[in-house]
């Protein structure tokens, strides 16, 4: 892993043009403000679905709750493009990032979790005369994709706290939390 | 002014907060400040989707009752907020754009608020502008908040 670490810091910091726009006095805070508003949009309506799933609002078909779905995709969307650009702008801030190895680990869970239900029981909680309340299985998908997108935000949020620092000895085992100097082995 | 900013600072609260290395001190809170963030703004977000014509099978009458969710979120906000003020009254007090998020979440609570209350009374064109004005509103909340970061002059008084 320390090896694939290595190489996609390399990779990513060989964009340049996003790095330097990034870089200059307005890029990152705008960048942020867009990730924020991004991550409102899709908690505010993929979070809303979940509930409706749950049992809240019950009064509201689920078919119907389900067309704000295309606005938690376009915020999803909205970060990973501004995500991807922190990304390519600071490369050994995030790949030796405990915190943003947890947040990509949630976001694919959250990915495969949705999967998992549009494969299973999506046809049937969102079919003509479909009943006002979802089966378990589908209230265990919405539990888990709330609690996964929650996960997601707290991790993202605890990045700084996380700052990797130029790995001190004892060198790197499986996945490297500290950056890794230019050390034969690695090579 | 400063001499109050020192109390604040100077305070059990605010030395803990600040300075605790504890993941449950201002690490907890900040991730707090954004979850509550996301429930307040993205529900409001999608009330004001919802008043703009997308996903018109919704009962709009049915939708409100997903405000206690954006309730929520103001709420865990105003707690962690108050928190995150109490560590650095300098840092924001000194700071326009802490006065401008203020006001912008001001607005926007008032419109959120009278959604909920008199829907009814307004026509159609009345709805697209009420809800043009939620989604700028909580949009530039969310921008001013960021930018506290980026714009305080002074951190501290003490």
């Amino acid at each position: 892993m320390v090896r694939l670490q290595i190489w996609l810091v390399t990779l990513f910091a060989s964009v340049k043009p996003i790095a330097r726009l990034m870089h200059t006095a307005w890029g990152w805070p705008l960048a942020e403000s867009v990730h924020f508003i991004g991550l409102s949009l899709l908690v505010g309506t993929v979070g809303l679905f979940d509930l409706r799933l749950l049992g809240l609002g019950q009064r509201i078909p689920i078919a119907a709750m389900h067309r704000l779905i295309p606005w938690g995709l376009a915020g999803f969307g909205i970060n990973a493009v501004s995500g991807i650009a922190f990304l390519l702008a600071e490369p050994d801030q995030y790949v030796y990032n405990p915190s943003f190895h947890v947040k990509v680990l949630f976001i694919a869970a959250a990915g495969v979790n949705a999967l998992t239900f549009y494969l299973t029981t999506y046809r049937k909680v969102t079919a003509n005369g479909a009943p006002v309340g979802a089966p378990p299985a589908a209230k265990a998908m919405a539990a888990i994709s709330l609690s996964l997108w929650i996960g997601v935000i707290i991790a993202g949020r605890l990045l700084t706290f996380y700052r990797p620092f130029p790995c001190q000895p004892p060198e790197p085992g499986f996945l490297a939390t500290c950056i890794p100097g230019f050390h034969a082995n690695w090579k | 002014m400063d001499s109050l900013f020192r109390w604040i600072e100077s305070s059990a609260l605010s030395v803990w907060t600040r300075e605790s290395t504890s993941l449950i001190a201002y690490p907890a809170i900040l991730s707090a400040h954004a979850i509550g963030m996301a429930l307040a703004a993205g529900v409001n977000a999608a009330i004001a989707l919802r008043l703009l014509g997308a996903a018109s099978e919704i009962p709009m009458a049915e939708m409100r009752r997903y405000a206690g969710v954006a309730w929520i979120g103001f709420a865990i906000n105003a707690v962690s907020g108050m928190l995150l003020l109490i560590a650095y009254p300098t840092k924001a007090l000194t700071n326009p754009m802490f006065y401008l998020k203020l006001s912008l979440i001001a607005v926007g609570l008032a419109l959120f608020v009278a959604v909920n209350r008199r829907l009814e009374q307004w026509t159609s064109e009345a709805r697209t502008w009420i809800g043009v004005a939620l989604l700028v509103s909580w949009g530039s909340a969310i921008v001013a908040g960021r930018l506290l970061a980026y714009t305080y002059r002074r951190l501290m008084a003490g």
